[in-house]
């Protein structure tokens, strides 16, 4: 078996691992970060996209909401490519307590949350699809984050200060020597091969896994997988976050993101992080929701819907799990188990990754003895070559919009125009060129899944209708030279097309159900993908079927 | 007022206008759009994993008595099938095959998809030629999105054909960037752009020897059988096309000959309206409303033929809530039970989704009925996709039924 060692071995690929990787790697202290699946591959890259401005935990959870606060402002600095500047609305419908406005502009103040009331006429004026019988709006520096690219962008800074990054690289067994862990079996999905790393310290950040991870150390840590439903609409109906003013629940938050504008979410205890389904009565409930922010809402076009298991860390018993602290935890099994060796990093939220990192890097730094300060709220991220091209600037527009270097809706479609690149966009619905699908393969992609989360290839109205069979063939060719075969491109769409499934059949009618029929006719009727199925198997550096990283949907 | 209104210009429609017309009939085919023959292959599948499908379609009549080939009758399915062949023959555009064997064509992705017929363009694609043990070279453009040779040729090797993949380059133009399927098979009419194409063509056979040669289906829209036949010449190697994703050039080539043909024939066409609403008098339709230009606009005729599609061509509609509406003329359909059964939970599983077999129940004479049986209009004929109780995609019979049914409807 091959053996590696290291100071710090981190455990998940999601924005807090690997924040942590590139944290640890910026002060010198040498770390590999192995996930089981691709980066994200967990709960980073299944939520609705909210860069959170604080002002959903100023009253249930005011350490949160101060935390969001101060580190949304330093995300806007370091990782402008990934983030839109949309602001965001707190709005009082008549379904909601009129007095809670006051309650939280006061615990806006409180908890150091940025917040301004304006008109009913004036957000209208910005946000003409708002329901007009909303009496209050309050707003606050909410964004949207691309967490795929965010993600991406900090495990490339990660791997030039030196971190060693391993995707698809599943933690089978925790190694102890006495009470104290001193490494871990990791298996190579993509060959099935062993590899034992040897460390100082394993840094469990696996989020709503970890309970799984601290059991093969053997100690208990209890996470409570939440449940999070979202639906992506196939409209931009609003350009601004909007939240409904009252204490979170489901279905009270519209998120304008890239193309689409994601409702969500609900929010269900499930058992098991990788076994859970969507019931379509949570699909029901959030477009009944959706309705009262916007009139109409049920009849744009959904376009899929998803799951993300929160990684909600339950410290003693609290009565409901939306009532649990969104707040972080960093445990020392050493001092709470008499386990050494291993620390977890749970709870916490995408807006707060880095400030989970920094403080459990300084944690792990003053153990091993290194003084260097945290540099992650300074230095600016590195943007990844997939993207390189989508991020350069557009100087076809006089917009001053246009000269900012955060993201901006416009900015896909500009580039594509002033490169004359329209003939080569291999995905039309979110304007994905040749090259940038190129590069995403170049950059090792390990099965069509991970080029959409690259891109975006397949996350448009089509769902893949076109994009699939382009993108694979252009994977082919790109790869055969080095063993990809056929048979494993065959394999690569099937894949595929079946993950889409699962995220399309609970919002499948209109529009969306003709379009999947279309998808049948392409697919089994024109390309009769299905007659190749003999000719189709796993391998050639991909990663299709493997138990380990299936999220089994059970069927409502 | 017109004797017939076929609502829909899909294969099924056309071919029951076509019918109409014929027999002297004042003919409107009203439609939304173009039907799903634009996003087809422009072959005419009867009926899939079958040796002999004319057999096959003869038991699937035993064993589903309700299902549109058997509704039909096998005399409707082989008169409208050559009724078909005798106007792609008199247009230029001649389908080959037989009824009781199915050829084998490869796919754009090197898969072998059974047919009936399929143009002449096509013809020399069949496996059973292919696997002669003669080389076949599949051949494209780069600037093309639809249509990548390598993984093709790879996987017809993997069944036994010789097949190797080539880029062409592509011959000179005035254009300079976005070649969807549709420009190219413009530009293939061009005799300098053909003859450019020709050369290089000719050029791999004399290095490789290719027998045969496999292109994406863009050779030519209007003439195709004319460049094929020239580009044979040139290269000194058979030609065949091979399907290309939507927007499928031959199926455009299937839908011009039929309407060209109805126009022949005296009938009219109508697209963008779209029918929403229906005026009866008992169990008589008598008028359809359709939305067009900022306005209704109200429709007459003696009779009519249902020919919307199902799910696929928009004649069947979802609510987020759960319910399958007719959307033309509001009629009962038949549906699976709930939505807990529309979908199975596997994409490609082999029998399809339940929910796609919605469609309107008709008697004998391709009547809708309610659910109880009831007859709904006795004026009014269903054909094509929007009859209930199969799934033309899975069976293989998407043209097939419809041309049977729209002939049907055509004749009675």
């Amino acid at each position: 078996m091959q053996t590696l060692s290291t100071d710090v071995l981190v455990i998940g690929g999601g924005a807090t691992g690997t924040g942590c990787a590139l944290d640890l790697a910026m002060r010198g202290i040498r770390c590999i970060l192995v996930e089981k699946g691709d980066l994200t591959h967990g709960t980073t890259g299944r939520y609705h996209g909210l860069l959170h401005s604080g002002g959903r935990y100023v009253t249930k959870d005011p350490q949160s909401a101060t935390e969001c606060a101060h580190e949304n402002a330093i995300l806007r600095r370091i990782m402008p490519h990934c983030i839109e500047q949309t602001s965001g609305f707190f709005v009082i419908t008549p379904w909601d307590d009129e007095s809670y406005g006051d309650v939280f502009v006061a615990n806006c103040h409180r908890t150091g949350v940025p917040v301004q009331e304006i008109s009913v006429a004036e957000m209208l004026r910005r946000e003409p699809a708002l329901n007009p019988r909303i009496s209050r709006v309050f707003e606050v520096h909410d964004g949207s984050a691309d967490s795929f690219l965010a993600t991406h962008s900090v495990a490339l800074a990660a791997r030039e200060y030196g971190a060693e990054i391993r995707t698809y690289h599943n933690v089978v067994d925790l190694v102890r020597v006495g009470d104290r862990v001193v490494g871990a079996i990791v298996e190579d999905l993509r060959s099935g091969e062993r590899i034992r790393i040897d460390c100082t310290y394993v840094l469990n950040a696996a989020g709503a896994w970890a309970g799984k991870i601290a059991a093969l150390a053997g100690v208990t840590v209890t996470v409570v997988p939440g449940k999070g439903t979202m639906v992506a609409m196939n409209h931009r109906m609003v350009n601004t976050v909007v939240n409904r003013c009252k204490l979170p629940s489901d279905g009270d938050i519209i998120v304008p993101i890239h193309t689409v504008a994601v409702i969500g979410t609900t929010d269900v205890h499930v058992p098991d992080p990788d076994v859970f389904g969507i019931e379509p009565e949570e699909i029901q409930f959030m477009l009944d929701e959706g309705e009262k922010l916007i009139p109409g809402f049920r009849q744009y076009r959904a376009l899929r819907a998803w799951a993300g298991v929160r990684p909600l860390y339950k410290d003693k018993d609290v009565a409901s799990d939306r009532d649990i602290p969104r707040t972080f935890k960093l445990l020392d099994h050493e001092e709470r188990d008499g386990v050494s060796g291993i620390l977890s990093i749970v709870g916490g939220k995408w807006t707060t990754y880095r400030l989970m990192a920094e403080q459990t890097v300084n944690e792990l730094a003053r153990r091993l003895g290194n003084t260097q300060p945290c540099r992650t709220a300074s230095e600016v991220l590195p943007v990844p070559r997939f993207e390189h091209r989508a991020h350069a600037m557009v100087t076809v527009s006089t917009d001053p919009a246009a000269q900012t270097p955060h993201y901006w809706l416009g900015k896909p479609l500009a580039l594509v125009e002033s490169e004359h690149a329209a003939g080569d966009l291999i995905c039309e619905c979110e304007l994905v060129t040749r090259d940038r699908i190129v590069a995403a393969i170049d950059a090792g992609a390990h099965n069509l899944d991970d080029i959409r989360r690259d891109v975006r290839m397949g996350m448009g109205p089509c769902q893949g209708g076109w994009c699939i069979y382009r993108t694979a063939n252009l994977l082919y060719e790109r790869r055969c030279a080095d063993g990809l075969s056929h048979t494993h491109a065959n394999e690569a769409i099937l894949h595929f097309l079946q993950e889409r499934w699962k995220g399309l059949t609970p919002v499948l009618w209109g529009d969306q159900l003709r379009q999947a029929r279309l998808d049948e006719l392409i697919y089994a009727g024109v390309l009769g993908i299905h007659r190749l199925r003999a000719l189709a198997e796993p391998g050639g550096g991909l990663v299709t079927q493997h138990p380990a990283i299936a999220t089994e949907y059970v069927q409502a | 007022m017109y004797d017939t209104i076929v609502i829909g210009a899909g294969l099924s429609g056309m071919l029951a206008a076509i019918g109409r017309a014929e027999r002297g009939e004042k003919v409107l085919v009203l439609a939304k759009g173009h039907g799903a023959t634009h996003w087809s292959t422009g072959c005419i599948d009867l009926l899939a994993d079958v040796d002999d499908p004319l057999a096959g379609i003869a038991q699937l009549a035993i064993q589903h008595p309700h299902h549109p080939y058997a509704l039909a009758g096998p005399a409707m399915i082989e008169q409208g099938i050559a009724r078909v062949r005798a106007i792609g023959e008199a247009a230029g555009y001649p389908f080959a095959g037989s009824f009781n064997r199915n050829l084998l064509l490869p796919t754009a992705l090197g898969a072998l998809r059974p047919t009936a017929f399929a143009p002449a363009t096509m013809i020399a694609g069949d496996a059973r030629q292919l696997r002669d043990g003669r080389p076949t070279l599949i051949a494209g453009f780069a600037e093309l999105r639809d249509f990548f040779p390598p993984l093709i040729a790879a996987n017809l090797r993997a069944q036994g054909i010789a097949a190797e993949a080539a880029q062409l380059t592509l011959p000179p133009t005035q254009r300079q960037h976005d070649f969807s399927p549709v420009t190219l098979a413009r530009l293939c009419e061009q005799p300098a752009f053909r003859a450019n194409l020709g050369e290089q063509l000719a050029a791999y056979v004399r290095k490789g020897g290719y027998a045969r040669i496999g292109l994406p289906a863009i050779l030519g829209l209007k003439h195709a059988t004319e460049v094929v036949r020239d580009l044979q010449n040139r290269a000194g190697a058979l030609i065949f096309e091979i399907p290309t994703l939507p927007v499928s050039v031959a199926g455009m080539r299937l839908y011009q000959i039929l309407e060209d043909e109805l126009l022949r024939l005296g009938g009219r066409i109508q697209l963008g309206g779209f029918v929403q609403r229906a005026e009866r008098i008992s169990d008589t339709l008598v008028a359809v409303f359709s939305e067009a230009a900022a306005r209704e606009q109200r429709h007459t005729a003696r009779r009519w033929v249902l020919a919307t599609g199902g799910i696929l061509g928009g004649g069947v509609r979802a609510t987020p809530d759960g319910h399958l509406h007719e959307t033309a003329l509001d009629l009962p359909l038949q549906t699976p039970d709930g939505r807990a059964g529309w979908f199975a939970p596997r994409f490609l599983n082999a029998h399809g989704h339940p929910v796609f077999q919605t469609g309107v129940r008709v008697d004998q004479r391709l009547r809708p009925l309610d659910a109880a049986g009831q007859l709904v209009y006795e004026n009014v004929q269903i054909v094509g996709g929007a009859l209930a109780g199969y799934d033309p995609i899975r069976e293989g019979n998407l043209e097939g039924a419809a041309i049977a049914t729209g002939w049907a409807a055509g004749q009675a």
